[in-house]
């Protein structure tokens, strides 16, 4: 080892216990220092701690966030979530690959300067698709721009610059500008906005205050901000906003101090637009006034319990939250009710795990309170893994008390005496804010000994997931914690009777967690009025694709998937033809549109081939291949399977090998009873609910979609998306403009201006590029 | 405390705390494992241990599951059986090995070429012999006149030359027949049985060979005044030396066999020997000889093509008088096969002739298995002889090409758990094999240990035998999902690995992934 790493290590391994259970944090933690894990380093860890080289490699090499190669100085990731694979982000991953030139199999550029990474969900599916260099997000990305983004990024560099000192000071505001702040806004360009404001305000000498809050809901209008008047006005709201538009809009509402702030800011201004102008911002910004139709039917239908007060919390404030309710649930709890009272209003309330199962909360609760032991856990599971769900980021960051006084009422039903939350890794805000959160809650007595001088004493931890989707599986979580590769286990044993370091356990999900409150805080009839017969209450969803509204909704159980995608989303952009909703992600399946009066509760679901899941809600155009659907879910299932069982891990294998052929042009028709076999067989040979569901999505898509995979096999690709049985050619339209010519990467467009240009197709990649930036429509894809 | 469950529909008191696989042992119920290793953490990856709870319609990996009271457990139906079998058509779709090296199974006799050239290359003639003798009746001479159909098939043909795998038992069988004693198998008591062999041809000498090593009485009848049939009056004396057919027959004779030359073989001859012997072997090659109650299509016998029984149930017909214009290694393969048959028949087993074990192949070689392949050869080229070369190897040239053998058989063929199940339930591996399989890979680095990654069934075994041994480095899963692998942590050449647990890991692997280098060297037929 160098001398370098071993007095890093030396640090490092200072804040460790050097067991185990540490190997995680503590690989995290040398990732972070390094962007990758150097092997001396790790073998230096096994010399001088109690880790094995089989556990720490086991590890390292199991979750998707370790690196065990270095990489460039930065890391370009192309987001694979559903939203962003309907939308083509592996036309944009193959467009990165030739701007940055990397060879077949190399990730990171000769240069050293970019590494290359496809991530799973990141969670800001309605700017699908989506790419990130280190921390910046670049939205609506299509494969024409990839070059534009190193430009801006390059540009931007070391520029952002923010000026604090801008708000002005003194009690008395004329109003408050309100921004939301999180992952969705922020990769939209939220900050560069706030920057805005707090430019704008400072020049001005304006008297306003400015207000972080959470999540808002409504992603695909973002960057949103919100002007309150003090005098009593109503709010207005203007969405995506650019940062050069927050001047206008706040000169409209507030008046500047004094002229010569004026001129200052002009001359400012001046040098300011020399600089940035050029700049691309990656993401087409425009002005909308929220009190249009649109936004308002998008806000009216819903019912919000998880995400009560939405849009004027701001998630760190705990006196804000308790102004708003906030531990009154907990408050009665401890001093009105027995935690049996409460375990038996939960169950009377019919709250259902909201992870996806859909196992009743109180039941499981009541599983645990009776189990014998001095130690009880009591785990937040928040490793959302499902492509195109974002539900639990957005209830994390935006209402992290709110899970957090959740968890503490679900321990003091339970008689728990410890609680963890485990967060996935591709989450840092989240991560961050409920760290932030349960630091605020131990100051204030809501966590530690004596909690609210009840006499009931309980802590929560904080775990760092790694980057499993298997994690979100309990069993698996629970060996994540433990220090181990993410491997289920066979139950029973259930965690409730034996689950971490042996000990009894209860595992929900954020969202579970975030309806608690209100169901103890309120009389049972005011949750139960929600739902259906036998599903109670509200569930969130992440609404993305193929509509006008996409974003964050909480609804009633049992609503329609027809009301959540015309009358909350305003239905199929870009005036298509609505064809499917896939609910559930991996594990679920697609409802097509024919059945769109299906309710959206637990059983229902369930009985048209689909599954609650975590709540991901994908809706899908005539534009969308479902062999190609099938085929992402499958080879995301395929991907994040753990390996252990042989029906998972060669099984998923096996069904993708065959999508593949079929969506390649190899298909025969005997291929699809031998899909059929395989994922009944995988279905029911599977040890754990990743591979038991996996299926799903082929499942439905086969039984509702059929014939698209018999045209398949017959040689085409209804849609076009099948890039293996698509050719691409230019029609009569064309008028020779050169544009597609100078697009194509590949040199197939021969330089022919003002004739009708036309595609070699032995040199054609597929790439798209063409038709994204042909100003006649005149690609034809067959 | 007591739990009560039921298996297959019989209600059993069984210990809490067990199994379900102990509990269905208790019950005299086998259930298959390959994963599962006693004193070992409880960790199913195989899967091929499923029995169904019928209470849920679950199915349950018995190995590693505890008893439930009120279980309601099916072993043995349909659906159980068929899952297994799935889990196995795909481990197998999975597993790039090959149990039998493409010679073995191109040779119609599925000698053990492998097996030979290794004890060749080491000097161990006489061990040599006895692999070949085991298969072939009479390798002196087919050592001599074999079109040699196992060398089309040698994959070393794909480097350079395929191995010259006929001189190499002509060696072995020379060397035999120039020793005082050649070499005699051993014989079994007398059954009390007797059998009639009517043809002294390569099919008849064979299937003479094979049945007398039974322990039955054989008499082969001939019209020729010597034992050979065409060996004898068809080929030429400068490609096979009479005294070696003579030899090769002398012992024979010397294991009991009894000739009965100049025979007058009538249509009505076979009903006659029927009455005098237990059971008769017709190979009278491409004869026009009819025998009364034999049903005969277009000059050929009409027999099951399995079994070589014909539609007298006591009459078995072989070599050319069912299939004219073969080849002599052919009809000593049925001579084989058909003693096979006689033997089942006389036991009064069902007949149903030599069946092979499931063999795992993948198929065409690759480019990039080339290294992998030579990584246990001898790099020279062929040693060319002329056709029908009167002179053979010499000792030195025996062993030089005996090197070249790349070993394209599975060091753990014999012991293969997947094979043995693949074999019991009728596995596919073609089922779901993929067009793009992986390279092989094979690797020495951690003598005494060869480890080949693309037979892993990432049973996960071996990780715990050295984790519960606590050997330095041990082994880990690298990766995950289908890519999975297990190797070394920090693959540094340097490292000492495996240093208490080689053998321990090379026994219980439940294929042939990870095997002492060595345990080629073991012969069974060693003096």
């Amino acid at each position: 080892m160098t001398e370098d790493h071993q007095i890093v290590l030396e640090q490092i391994l200072q804040n460790y216990d050097g067991n185990k259970k540490s190997v995680i944090p503590l690989l995290q933690t040398i990732q972070e220092r390094y962007n990758y894990l150097p092997p001396d380093i790790l073998q230096g860890v096994c010399k001088q701690t109690d880790i094995t080289p089989e556990q720490i490699m086991g590890v390292a090499s199991f979750y998707s966030q370790f690196r065990l190669k270095p990489t460039g100085e930065h890391i370009v990731k192309v987001c694979t979530g559903t939203a962003c694979h309907v939308k083509r982000s592996n036309l944009v991953h193959e467009a990165l690959e030739r701007e940055l030139e990397l060879p077949p199999g190399e990730e990171t550029d000769a240069k050293g300067k970019y590494t290359l990474e496809s991530v799973n969900c990141v969670g800001c599916c309605t700017l699908a698709p989506v790419v990130l260099i280190d921390e910046t997000t670049y939205g609506y990305v299509n494969s024409e721009d990839v070059g534009k983004i190193f430009s801006a990024f390059e540009y931007n560099k070391g520029k952002e610059t923010v000026r604090k000192k801008a708000l002005s000071n003194g009690d008395e505001y004329d109003g408050e500008v309100r921004i939301a702040l999180d992952s969705c806004c922020v990769a939209s360009g939220t900050e560069k906005v706030m920057n805005s404001v707090r430019a704008a305000v400072s020049d001005s000498g304006m008297n306003v205050k400015l207000k972080r809050v959470g999540c808002v809901g409504m992603c695909h209008q973002v960057p949103m901000i919100e002007i309150v008047p003090s005098n009593g006005g109503e709010p207005t709201f203007y969405s995506k906003v650019g940062p050069d538009d927050v001047k206008q809009i706040l000169h409209k509402h507030f008046t500047p101090q004094g002229i010569l702030y004026k001129l200052k800011s002009r001359i400012n201004n001046f040098i300011e637009d020399m600089q940035t102008d050029k700049t691309w911002e990656g993401i087409e910004q425009y002005h909308l006034d929220v009190g249009e139709k649109q936004v308002t039917s998008f806000m009216g239908r819903q019912v919000q319990l998880s995400t009560e007060y939405l849009g004027t919390l701001n998630p760190l404030d705990i006196n804000e939250y308790k102004l708003h309710h906030g531990f009154f649930g907990l408050k009665r709890a401890l001093t009105k009710h027995t935690p049996d009272e409460i375990i038996e209003k939960i169950k009377a309330s019919g709250l259902r795990g909201r992870g996806g199962g859909g196992f009743p909360t109180g039941i499981k609760w009541e599983m645990l309170s009776k189990q014998n032991s001095d130690i009880k856990y009591v785990i937040c599971n928040g490793d959302e893994g499902d492509p195109g769900a974002f539900m639990d980021r957005m209830l994390l960051e935006s209402y992290p008390f709110r899970v957090i006084e959740g968890m503490i009422i679900t321990a003091y039903a339970t008689q728990a005496t410890h609680g963890y939350f485990y967060i996935r890794a591709e989450y840092p805000k989240a991560t961050k804010r409920i760290g932030e959160a349960l630091k605020i809650c131990r100051e204030l007595g809501y966590l530690g000994d004596n909690i609210m001088d009840s006499g009931f004493s309980f802590d929560i931890e904080l775990f760092k997931g790694a980057g499993a989707f298997i994690c979100g599986e309990e069993t698996a979580l629970i060996a994540s914690i433990e220090g181990d590769r993410g491997f289920p286990s066979l139950r029973p044993p259930y965690p409730v009777q034996e689950g971490l370091w042996g000990k009894p356990t209860l595992v929900n999900n954020v969202e579970t967690y975030a309806q608690v409150p209100y169901i103890t805080r309120n009389d049972l009839e005011k949750y139960t009025q929600h739902g259906t017969e036998t599903s109670k209450g509200t569930k969130v969803f992440a609404l993305a694709g193929k509509i006008n509204n996409g974003g964050l909704i909480e609804v009633p159980m049992g609503i329609t998937i027809r009301e959540i995608v015309e009358d909350i989303g305003g239905g199929i952009a870009d005036g298509k033809k609505f064809k499917a909703v896939q609910i559930g992600g991996p594990s679920g399946g697609c409802i097509p549109y024919w059945m769109a009066d299906t309710p959206v509760d637990y059983d229902s679901l369930k009985k048209v081939g689909a599954m609650m899941g975590s709540g991901g809600m994908i809706v899908l155009d005539e534009t969308d291949c479902m062999v190609d659907i099938a085929k992402y879910f499958l080879s995301f299932t395929q991907h994040e399977s753990c390996g252990k069982c042989t029906f998972c891990r060669v099984g998923t294998k096996r069904m993708l090998d065959i999508l593949i052929d079929i969506s390649e042009g190899r298909g025969k028709m005997k291929h699809l009873d031998e899909l059929e076999r395989l994922s009944e067989w995988t279905h029911r040979g599977s040890l754990c609910g990743l591979g038991q569901t996996a299926p799903n999505p082929v499942m439905s898509t086969l039984k509702y979609f059929r014939e698209e995979y018999e045209a398949h096999i017959n040689g085409t690709c209804p849609t076009g998306k099948c890039q293996g049985l698509i050719t691409y050619s230019i029609d009569q339209n064309c008028i020779g403009c050169t544009r597609c010519v100078q697009s194509c990467p590949v040199d197939a467009i021969p330089f022919t201006p003002y004739k009708t240009h036309s595609i070699d197709k032995e040199t054609c990649i597929k790439c798209d590029s063409c038709r994204i930036v042909c100003p006649e429509d005149a690609i034809r894809v067959n | 405390m007591e739990l009560k469950i039921k298996i297959n529909g019989n209600e059993r008191t069984v210990e809490k705390g067990i199994t379900i696989n102990e509990a269905l042992e208790q019950d005299g119920i086998e259930v298959p494992t390959m994963c599962f290793l006693k004193g070992t953490e409880h960790f199913p990856t195989c899967l091929v241990c499923i029995v169904k709870d019928q209470r849920t319609n679950m199915l349950i990996p018995s190995c590693s599951t505890d008893v439930q009271e009120g279980m309601d457990l099916i072993t043995n139906d349909e659906e159980v059986f068929e899952a297994r079998k799935m889990a196995l058509d795909l481990l197998l779709s999975d597993h790039v090995g090959e149990c039998a090296a493409p010679c073995q199974t191109g040779c119609p006799a599925f000698m053990d070429i492998p097996h030979m050239n290794r004890l060749l290359a080491q000097g161990k003639f006489d061990d040599a012999l006895r692999v070949v003798k085991k298969d072939i009746a009479i390798p002196a001479v087919l050592g001599r006149i074999c079109p040699a159909p196992c060398e089309r098939a040698c994959r070393r043909k794909t480097m350079d030359e395929p191995v010259y795998i006929c001189l190499l038992k002509r060696y072995a069988a020379d060397h035999d027949l120039a020793h005082e004693e050649p070499f005699i198998p051993d014989v079994l008591p007398p059954t009390g049985k007797k059998v009639a062999v009517v043809g002294a041809g390569p099919a008849g000498l064979a299937a003479a060979y094979f049945l007398i090593q039974k322990g039955y009485a054989v008499t082969v009848y001939d019209k020729h005044p010597l034992p050979g049939g065409t060996l004898r009056y068809s080929v030429p004396d400068e490609h096979l030396p009479k005294e070696v057919l003579d030899q090769e027959v002398d012992i024979m004779k010397k294991m009991g066999v009894v000739f009965k030359m100049d025979q007058e073989l009538p249509a009505d001859i076979l009903q006659k020997l029927r009455k005098e012997y237990d059971s008769v072997v017709v190979a009278t090659g491409e004869d026009n000889a009819d025998f009364d109650g034999l049903i005969k299509k277009h000059r050929s016998f009409i027999v099951n093509s399995q079994t070589f029984q014909s539609n007298l149930e006591d009459v078995f017909v072989i070599g050319n008088a069912i299939k004219p214009g073969r080849v002599a290694i052919r009809a000593v393969a049925h001579g084989k096969e058909a003693a096979i048959s006689v033997d089942q028949y006389l036991k009064g087993e069902e007949v149903v002739g030599d069946v092979r074990m499931f063999i795992s192949r993948y198929g065409l070689m690759l480019d990039d298995d080339h290294d992998a392949f030579m990584s246990e050869a001898n790099d020279r080229a062929r040693i060319e002889k002329e056709k029908f070369a009167i002179e053979g190897f010499t000792l030195e040239e025996v062993k030089a090409e005996a090197e070249r053998c790349m070993h394209c058989d599975c060091r753990a063929k014999d012991d293969c758990d997947l094979r043995i199940l693949s074999d019991f339930y009728g596995a596919e591996q073609k089922k779901f094999f993929p067009k793009d399989r992986e390279p092989i890979r094979k690797s020495f680095r951690n003598e005494p240990i060869v480890y080949e990654p693309e037979k892993c069934i990432k049973c996960g075994i071996c990780i715990k035998v050295t984790k519960m041994e606590s050997d330095a480095l041990g082994l880990s899963y690298i990766g995950k999902g289908f890519d999975v692998e297990v190797d070394v942590p920090f693959n540094n050449p340097g490292f000492k690995i495996m240093e208490k647990t080689a053998e321990l890991c090379a026994e219980h692997c439940p294929t042939g992934a990870l095997e002492m280098v060595n345990n080629v060297e073991v012969v069974p037929f060693s003096k």
